[in-house]
């Protein structure tokens, strides 16, 4: 007689419904597509997390400053007369008019355009414009001094700001992804420095989608078909593009996948389509890194691609360029993404121009691909509110087995990266308040 | 009729055919206007100089040689060029043209414009100025460098330059 199996209740909460006895992983659709959802997670996730800023190289000089949205917050991203960096909100003490109405520049005070109070670059009240009507001990507590982000820390150059007190450190917060950062800094031992220009564009889609499609090693050869008929007229003899990769949840919700694929890497891999004096700076390049970082860390610089999600949004490619993409939730349907190329300090020009040409036929959104990118999110937003069809599928490549929150899978196409996110998102979303 | 004014009329005229191949997505004919060594190139939003940036030094938006602008072509004629399948209808504007400069056979010409793109329902608007850098061919012109450089603080709500402005 045949064993009487009880059927396993499937382990489900709001949004997400584990089958592994089906090998079925589903994410309900509401996560995107309800209002009411995406205020309930700005609440418990978006502003309880680190968000990425910037790179310290975008601030080089003492004065510099930056206005960057952050979540639905504008702040002034400043390095001080004193060289220290701050974050800033962009709203005078007073009466609350914005301070800084030029998107950069070097100032060493910030003035309100209303009445006339001017803060230090340190933040610190100097005068409120006027000689008289204010007691001697007005700021005597720096009750008037700019208003800083709650907390502000950088890894490897990358600053990061959380509007809650409260978070980890960002070392502990980031867990397995922080040395990832540290090997992007070790591209080069001058530092990075920031391309002029940012891409900045909107996509009327949920956030996360982005989050998503930027380590969804699956869709590449179906959403960019038309970029790798293109990579293949650039560089002859490439047949069946062999791509060998992997995918790593490093905890805490963050995840990547990494390729190797010979399209080049305007860092130290060399396509004979660059010419001869790109190879022999390449090449020089190569000999340099291995010297200063051993054979094994300088062949991984050189060859590996990694799509990189610091969770909950922020983004780290490192591909035809280092590509910092801060995704700005607008509401449950629309977001505003910026994005920014680094490359080494050092770079000489005629790699600086590859790497730009190698950025744009690929990333941005006038290049091959990222345009069908956001295509292919839209029509999934509209899918969402057009059909009563509850759940997406997160499935291939799960296995009962999968300690899905730090775990490695041996295909870079499979699902893990988006099963680590979305299993973080769940527990923050289920967790009682 | 003053030589100058001839020379802007036939100026306009061609410009108005290329923007004619444009709205008709007759984009094979609008290659054929470049000439073997030419460039077409959208300079990044949001940058107060973006008229003079080189694309060497700094990320634009578009910053195609004639091999990468051929491949453009051939790409947005494709289906799997998702984000322009089906077409989108567009209608590229041009006014204001001035001949900037003339020096042997090339000139340098100016307009501004502004591009309407309509798909699935939303209409996006782009504008901003055009400046083409023409060689004089008998009676008619090739372009060695298109620059477009929108006034546009982003690509909000926009989202992407799928077409060719």
């Amino acid at each position: 007689m045949a064993a009487v199996i009880r059927p396993q209740e499937p382990n489900r909460t709001r949004f997400i419904w584990r089958d592994p006895q089906r090998g079925r992983f589903l994410v309900h659709r509401s996560a995107y597509a309800n209002a009411a959802v995406f205020e309930e997670e700005k609440r418990r996730i978006l502003r309880r997390s680190w968000v990425v800023l910037g790179h310290d190289c975008e601030i080089p000089n003492k004065g510099d400053f930056i206005v960057r949205p952050v979540l639905d917050r504008e702040l002034i991203f400043n390095r001080d007369v004193e060289g220290r960096v701050h974050a800033f909100f962009n709203t005078c003490r007073h009466r609350g008019a914005a301070v800084c109405r030029e998107p950069r520049g070097n100032h060493k005070r910030f003035v309100c355009p209303y009445h006339g109070w001017a803060y230090r670059s340190s933040g610190e009240l100097v005068n409120q414009g006027a000689t008289e009507g204010y007691d001697a001990r007005f700021n005597e507590d720096g009750f008037y001094n700019l208003g800083s982000v709650p907390r502000l820390e950088q890894r490897a150059g990358f600053w990061f700001v959380s509007f809650d007190a409260s978070v980890p450190k960002l070392d502990d917060y980031l867990e397995g992804a922080g040395p990832m950062l540290d090997e992007i800094a070790a591209h080069s031992a001058a530092g990075l420095r920031v391309v002029r220009g940012c891409h900045e564009y909107e996509i009327k889609a949920n956030y996360k989608l982005i989050c998503e499609n930027s380590y969804d090693g699956y869709h590449l050869n179906i959403t960019h078909a038309s970029y790798v008929d293109y990579m293949r007229s650039m560089v002859s003899g490439l047949g069946k593009i062999d791509i060998r990769g992997c995918a790593r949840s490093f905890g805490g919700g963050h995840a990547c996948f990494e390729v190797r694929i010979p399209t080049g890497r305007p860092v130290a891999q060399w396509l004979p389509v660059w010419g001869e004096e790109a190879r022999v700076q390449i090449e020089a390049k190569r000999a340099e890194l291995e010297a200063r970082l051993g054979p094994e860390k300088a062949e991984r610089i050189a060859n590996v691609n990694r799509n990189m999600v610091l969770f909950p949004n922020s983004i780290i490619n490192d591909q035809q360029t280092i590509l910092l993409r801060t995704v700005t939730p607008m509401a449950h349907n629309r977001m505003v993404i910026r994005a920014w190329s680094f490359g080494p300090a050092d770079e000489s020009p005629v790699l600086r121009r590859i790497r730009n040409e190698c950025t744009l036929s690929f990333l941005g959104p006038g290049g091959f691909a990222t345009p069908d990118d956001v295509e292919m999110l839209e029509l999934c937003q509209r899918g969402f509110e057009a059909g009563d069809v509850e759940w997406n599928d997160f499935s291939k490549g799960y296995h009962a087995g999968e300690r899905t929150l730090r775990d490695e899978n041996p295909r870079f196409d499979n699902e893990l990266q988006m099963r680590a996110y979305w299993s973080r998102w769940d527990e923050l979303m289920s967790a009682p308040e | 009729m003053e030589e100058s004014l001839l020379l802007r009329l036939r100026v306009e005229e061609f410009l108005y055919t290329e923007a004619a191949l444009l709205d008709a997505w007759r984009l094979k004919e609008w290659l054929a206007l470049f000439a073997a060594e030419g460039r077409y190139e959208v300079a990044p939003t949001g940058d107060a100089e973006a008229g003079t940036l080189d694309a060497a030094e700094a990320l634009f938006l578009v910053a195609d040689d004639h091999p990468r602008l051929e491949q453009r072509v051939i790409r947005l004629l494709k289906p799997s060029a998702h984000a322009e399948y089906p077409h989108s209808r567009t209608r590229h504007m041009y006014s204001n043209v001035r001949v900037l400069e003339r020096d042997g056979a090339q000139l340098a010409a100016s307009a501004n414009f502004v591009t309407f793109r309509n798909k699935r329902g939303i209409t996006a608007t782009y504008m901003g100025e055009h400046r083409w850098q023409l060689l004089e061919e008998g009676r008619g012109f090739r372009i060695l460098r298109k620059r477009c450089v929108l006034d546009l603080d982003a690509l909000v709500p926009q989202g992407k330059v799928s077409l060719i402005l």
